[in-house]
């Protein structure tokens, strides 16, 4: 559903990276394709790691209403400690002088998240493969550091489950953390497996971690834009199929759903 | 004046500034133009690059196919140009290529954006940053001779501590500022080394 915001800004919130390339583009990507809906008056992007910067972008912005959308998959240290902190935010709503920021959830929970994840799924696997014969892998980072990391991750799971999709399993894993990505031979017996990963970009860890952990690549590659080979799906191990996906978070969709975060902030915080 | 407005005032017709490692002129006509001030001779043999996509990939690697994190490096690339008859537009473009660096520049000028003192960015820090405030003054003026100033084209305008002031930057008469009001990752990143080398100096493992 689009917004009508004409005389609001959009600040979409990255991590952004100092080594991987790719790590900001989906952030920009989603920016260009809402700028050119005409639903704000202005978007921009932010990052951690690179510019414009968390603490560069306010004197960019110029209108007296912003809407600020992490770009983050869950909820958590970023979210509710290193963003808040770094933009000077407190609460839901924030008033610097003459400007409004309205602080919305991040994009990796909102709940159309789950028919995404069901969408690569299916985009990404043959014709012809049966799905009942197939297992569902959405994959995260985990860190035993924090145990609400992998949360976002079998909250999805679970949402999936209950959608009723004919996979024959739906199952999460991790980097970091078990059950981890790098057993998925042994964490299901489906003769096809498709790994959708759960990340906001295809950098550093779903497009150069994650398919060594897979089998995909004997060691790291380069960044995906610095690249000249291209992956292609499927991989046969033995009698195992596996299709591994580009980041959730590349999908064009994406756009829409940064939109809705703001449409369910005016529904749900606007006070 | 909004910040188009600003850019128009700094870019009246028929005139040129430095920005950077930009040349950006304006024609009697009124149409802007960028370009690397290297290119200045060759202006017409330059690519045409009208895209915002297209101008963050001319920022985001330099002549080498090197990632370029930091858009202020002075390793920006050249053989191209870009060129509208919008100020608003024109500076959407220059956000690609020094992001929010103009903004920054009015801003602080205007007296509406105070610089942050590097005590104050480096206390703020948390996660695996929280240690970079212990710096010595010593290793401060080391990041800003050896991270700072030998990597980036900004002009700093921040002092280390509220109690050492530094003094204002002044607009140029051929260029726009380009300035920094707040240490940056890189800067962050510095103080953490140098306070976990010094840590490990002074606590070296024992040995068996």
């Amino acid at each position: 559903m689009p917004v009508s915001k004409p005389d609001s800004a959009l600040l979409i919130l990255g991590h952004g990276s100092t080594e991987n390339p790719d790590s900001a583009q989906p952030s920009w990507e989603h920016a260009d394709a809402i700028a050119a809906t005409g639903q704000f008056r202005s978007v921009h992007c932010a990052f951690w790691k690179e510019e414009p910067s968390f603490r560069q972008v306010w004197p960019m912005i110029e209108e007296a209403e912003v809407y600020v959308v992490p770009n983050f998959i869950s909820e958590g240290y970023f979210t509710r400690q290193v963003l808040p902190r770094e933009l000077e935010l407190e609460g839901h709503t924030t008033r610097h002088g003459n400007r409004t920021v309205h602080y919305c959830d991040p994009v990796g929970i909102h709940a159309t998240m789950t028919d995404l994840l069901i969408k690569r799924a299916y985009e990404i696997i043959d014709e012809g493969v049966k799905i009942e014969e197939t297992a569902l892998i959405i994959v995260g980072h985990g860190t035993n550091l924090n145990k609400k990391s992998t949360e976002a991750i079998t909250d999805q799971v679970e949402a999936i489950k209950k959608k009723g999709e004919p996979f024959a399993e739906v199952l999460d894993a991790y980097m970091e953390e078990a059950p981890f990505i790098a057993d998925w031979r042994t964490l299901t017996d489906a003769p096809t497996v498709v790994v959708v990963p759960f990340f906001i970009a295809d950098a550093l860890h779903s497009y150069q971690d994650i398919p060594v952990l897979l089998g995909i690549e004997k060691e790291i590659t380069e960044a995906a834009s610095q690249r000249e080979v291209f992956r292609q799906n499927p991989y046969h191990f033995g009698d195992r199929t596996l299709y591994y996906s580009s980041a959730i978070g590349t999908d064009p969709s994406l756009a829409q759903v940064i939109i809705d975060q703001v449409a369910y902030f005016d529904e749900h915080y606007l006070s | 004046m909004n910040l188009a407005e600003e850019l128009e005032a700094l870019l009246p017709a028929n005139e040129s500034r430095f920005f950077g490692e930009l040349h950006l002129s304006r024609d009697g006509n009124g149409v802007f133009m960028a370009c690397h001030r290297a290119d200045l001779e060759m202006s017409e043999t330059l690519t045409p690059v009208e895209s915002l996509a297209g101008l963050r990939e001319i920022a985001k690697f330099d002549a080498n196919k090197e990632y370029r994190p930091l858009k202020t490096a002075p390793t920006l690339k050249g053989g191209w140009k870009t060129s509208t008859d919008s100020a608003a537009e024109f500076l959407k473009r220059l956000d690609c290529i020094y992001p929010g660096v103009f903004a920054t520049w009015i801003a602080y000028h205007r007296g509406t954006h105070h610089p942050t003192p590097l005590r104050d960015t480096l206390d703020r820090q948390t996660g695996m940053y929280r240690f970079a405030g212990s710096i010595t003054d010593q290793m401060a003026n080391q990041i800003m001779r050896d991270t700072c100033s030998a990597g980036c084209l900004r002009k700093i305008a921040w002092p280390i501590s509220n109690e050492a002031p530094v003094s204002r930057l002044k607009p140029g008469m051929k260029s726009i500022p380009v300035i920094c009001t707040e240490a940056c990752t890189f800067a962050v990143s510095e103080a953490r080394k140098l306070v976990k080398e010094a840590y490990d100096k002074a606590n070296p493992p024992a040995e068996n």
